[in-house]
């Protein structure tokens, strides 16, 4: 039995009621006083048929029906429900997606872009240093370069300073043992006679 | 042209080569000493007493025999001593350095020529510098004369610097 049926039988059942009803009320009016108590008795009889229509049992039997309907109602709703909230998840879960997606999408969008900033910055960085140091290495260069010089200058005119001692120090290691004396004797008197003026002028003035 | 004899004791006395440094006047001045003591104490001596005669040198004999002296003269004698404490108070010093030690003969020759060129009197002061290599280093009273090997050097540097960058270049 389904519900439209269970509307038909209520309906039929509060018209045939009313029916009633409507014709213990006009018996009532044709009888004057004395009708006041068939009225009552027909109230009475009324009620009595309608407790006796609406037993226990009918509404035991309603109310099982109500409950049914209401639990076919409830679990048709839960479903659709059910259903929705299903479509709401996927939905969410959808956008949710598309969202995290979204964000992750700029996120990464934004680290890829400090990465690349961050390795130009990197690159200008090392291509500064390298620079640097190119022009440090050039500039250590040229210094070292006049270093040598100056130290190359320094040892030459040292060398030419003493070099009458260096070369003098070598003849005599080298040949010091073979030079006599006799054999200068010539030359020792060539260079006191080419001095002599000025040995005997000395001589003659000297205290 | 050398110059005269300064002495005014005695302008005919000369030195032998072989006296060539004060030294050597030194010696010569105390020999001659012991000598003339000698001869004064045997003037005074009773005589035959018993008297050896101080042997003489190679030095004063030689100095003797050029000036043609006899010692026994008191003259003689007096004018050598006259004549050498003047050499030894007035003769010029030639201080004179050599790489090595002069030979005797060496100093000889060279002083025979110093003393015809230089002084007659001229007397030497030998000295060693090995460090100069070869030739000499002459000092008078005043003034230092360089003749070694590494003055030399020193004058011809240029020379001697251009060869080198020349060698190396």
């Amino acid at each position: 039995m389904n519900s439209v049926q269970l509307g038909l039988i209520l309906i039929s059942l509060l018209s045939a009621t009313v029916s009633f009803i409507w014709l213990a009320v006009r018996l009532s009016g044709l009888q004057g006083g004395k009708g006041k108590t068939v009225v009552d008795g027909v109230v009475d009889a009324a009620e009595k048929d309608v407790e006796h229509i609406f037993n226990e049992e009918f509404r035991e039997e309603l109310r099982n029906r109500g409950r049914l309907h209401f639990e076919k109602i409830i679990g048709e709703n839960a479903m659709f429900l059910q259903q929705d909230l299903q479509l709401t998840t996927s939905q969410l879960n959808e956008y949710m997606k598309s969202e995290i997606t979204k964000k992750l999408q700029e996120e990464f969008t934004k680290y890829e872009q400090s990465i690349t900033d961050a390795k130009q910055m990197a690159l200008e960085s090392i291509s500064k240093t390298q620079e640097a140091i190119e022009q440090q290495r050039e500039l250590m260069g040229q210094q070292i370069v006049k270093e040598i010089e100056t130290e190359k200058a320094r040892l030459v005119k040292r060398f030419e300073e003493n070099m009458a001692d260096i070369v003098n120090h070598y003849v005599l290691a080298a040949i010091g043992d073979q030079i006599d004396l006799n054999d200068q004797l010539e030359f020792i008197l060539s260079d006191i006679e080419a001095n002599k003026e000025a040995i005997i002028q000395d001589l003659r003035n000297g205290a | 042209m050398a110059p005269k004899q300064e002495t005014a004791t005695d302008a005919y006395l000369s030195l032998p080569l072989s006296v060539a440094t004060k030294v050597d006047v030194g010696r010569l001045m105390r020999e001659l000493q012991q000598i003339d003591n000698f001869l004064n104490e045997a003037a005074i001596r009773n005589p035959g007493a018993g008297a050896q005669m101080p042997k003489t040198s190679r030095l004063l004999d030689e100095t003797v025999a050029i000036n043609k002296l006899n010692l026994l003269h008191e003259d003689d004698r007096n004018r050598l001593i006259g004549f050498i404490t003047h050499v030894r108070a007035k003769a010029p010093i030639m201080h004179i350095s050599f790489s090595a030690d002069p030979s005797p003969a060496f100093t000889q020759k060279l002083i025979t020529r110093l003393r015809s060129d230089v002084h007659p009197l001229v007397l030497l002061q030998l000295g060693l510098q090995p460090n100069i290599g070869a030739g000499s280093v002459l000092r008078t009273t005043n003034k230092y004369f360089d003749f070694s090997l590494r003055r030399r050097l020193e004058q011809k540097g240029d020379i001697l610097a251009s060869i080198l960058k020349g060698a190396m270049s």
